[in-house]
């Protein structure tokens, strides 16, 4: 076990160092969600943003987490890294959650940004609930971040790739991202996690859980067959 | 019968079954596609042997 | 053998569907509030059932090609998927059409429907994975994944009803534990049920003898190149 855990540790540590030495997708991602905020701004009347904001929060999530998924096992296919790290005694399930946990600190650091950047744009206070958003925050993401390293394991190989990737993975990731929905539209409109909450929150977390241990079981058979 | 609502009612079965019959087109479209091609290959083979 | 239970299939299906045609229109006594409109559901119930049905025959299938190997399974696991995908499409327009009456929108933003949609996608997604792959190994074990994370959402949309506020009808059928239906109203649905069962096995047999001459098509194809 801790074995394991030091082998997933290392991975995430080493697509982290990659990313911040050329720092491509953080700046990228930050970027497009920044131009996707103030895009909006023209699409949506201001006066009307507290009832998009949720929603709207979430896609920007969405879109920015696209760019750095789709790099997450890409960027392993030159030189043949991927089939190193395969052959590796590292166990596929260890480099599956290796890279998503670097994907996760990469997403949460990009949200990061805009979150504030957002609350500063549109005059939305997103921190009445602190903990509450934090944990939505924290919860949606591991899921957007779970589905999209596995099926970037999954598309890796193919030569369709970026056409393929956003196909399978939105549909696959549309319940997590309505919860996640409903529940940042709820805070961010002055109504705490209770009653009817609830039951999103159960669902996000139910997501997160389900598509986790799927993933880890299955993701051997997609790398190495 | 009731006859509120009839003529989207009638929409409604046409809807299911064209789908259906437009799958079964589909079906027998990618059959003869098939076959032909079928043929076509068992002639590629066939003066070889 | 297999053209004759073929035959059979279709002629068991074409009959109960005629008869139970005879059923719903003639027999089954009226609504209280819907008027007519409230017949598709003799539509739209079987097929959801059979699209259900279907994906968990596939389901089952894909696990089984992961564990054994064997590629009947993953031939079986395509056909079922892409007839499937038939019937979930028309649960999605009979719905619609219903709902244009009842509710006044042709599709509402409510967990089931978006939840049913989603599926569709995702199963279509599979469809889409398998043509952008031309190894066949390759293609049975990744569409086997795909086909195992899209039954997740058959369950979430199965299960939509109990956990979230739906506009969607609750449970009608006494098996469900609803208690909406008539004496009378219920039992063309499960004929319906058969006939459509019938129909979707006939043609996932068509399917799959199709999958076997475009595999013999494409062995007799490398066979011709060799000279």
């Amino acid at each position: 076990m801790k074995l394991f855990l030091s082998q997933a540790l290392t991975i995430a540590a080493k697509d982290l160092r990659a990313e911040w030495r050329t720092k491509e997708a953080l700046n990228a991602s930050i970027a497009f969600s920044l131009v996707i905020l103030i895009l909006f701004s023209f699409a949506i009347d201001p006066e009307s943003m507290p009832e998009f904001a949720g929603g709207l929060l979430w896609l920007v999530f969405s879109f920015a987490g696209a760019l750095v998924l789709n790099r997450s096992f890409a960027r392993e296919t030159q030189n043949d890294c991927l089939d190193a790290l395969v052959a590796s005694p590292v166990p596929s399930a260890a480099l599956f959650l290796g890279k998503t946990a670097a994907n996760f600190s990469m997403l949460l650091a990009v949200e990061s940004v805009c979150l504030p950047a957002f609350g500063f744009l549109f005059n939305i206070s997103w921190w009445t609930y602190f903990w509450s958003m934090v944990a939505v925050v924290l919860l949606g993401t591991w899921g957007l971040t779970v589905v999209g390293t596995m099926f970037s394991a999954l598309t890796v190989n193919l030569r369709l790739r970026e056409l393929m990737l956003p196909t399978l993975v939105y549909p696959v990731m549309i319940p997590a991202l309505m919860a996640a929905m409903e529940l940042t539209h709820d805070l961010l409109n002055g109504q705490p996690l209770a009653g009817d909450n609830l039951i999103w929150l159960r669902l996000l977390i139910g997501f997160d859980i389900i598509f986790t241990a799927l993933s880890v079981t299955l993701v051997d058979t997609v790398l190495v067959g | 019968m009731d006859n509120r609502n009839f003529t989207f009612m009638f929409y409604g079965f046409f809807a299911g079954w064209a789908i259906i019959g437009f799958y079964v087109v589909l079906l027998g479209l990618r059959e003869r596609r098939l076959r032909k091609e079928l043929d076509r290959v068992r002639q590629m083979v066939a003066p070889q042997k | 053998m297999r053209s004759k239970i073929l035959i059979g299939l279709v002629t068991v299906a074409v009959a109960l569907l005629g008869w139970n045609l005879y059923n719903i229109f003639m027999v089954v006594p009226d609504e209280a509030n819907q008027g007519a409109i409230f017949r598709i559901i003799y539509i739209h119930l079987p097929t959801i059932f059979t699209g259900f049905l279907g994906f968990m025959v596939a389901l089952v299938s894909s696990i089984l090609y992961l564990t054994k190997g064997d590629m009947k399974y993953d031939a079986l696991a395509a056909g079922v998927t892409e007839v499937s995908l038939v019937f979930a499409a028309i649960v999605l327009v009979t719905g619609s059409i219903w709902a244009r009456i009842i509710w006044g929108v042709w599709w509402a933003w409510e967990p089931r429907l978006t939840s049913m949609l989603i599926c569709w996608l995702t199963y279509a997604g599979y469809l889409m994975l398998r043509r952008a792959i031309d190894e066949p190994a390759q293609r049975a074990r990744l569409s086997a994944v795909v086909s195992i994370f899209g039954f997740v959402e058959v369950i979430i949309v199965y299960k939509a009803i109990d956990w979230f506020r739906t506009l969607h009808p609750q449970p009608v059928l006494s098996v469900r534990g609803g208690g909406g239906m008539a004496k009378g109203m219920e039992g063309p649905i499960y004929w319906n049920l058969l006939a459509f069962v019938c129909l979707a096995t006939a043609m996932v047999m068509i399917r799959m003898k199709q999958d076997e001459t475009s595999r013999e098509i494409d062995s007799l194809r490398r066979e011709a190149h060799q000279y």
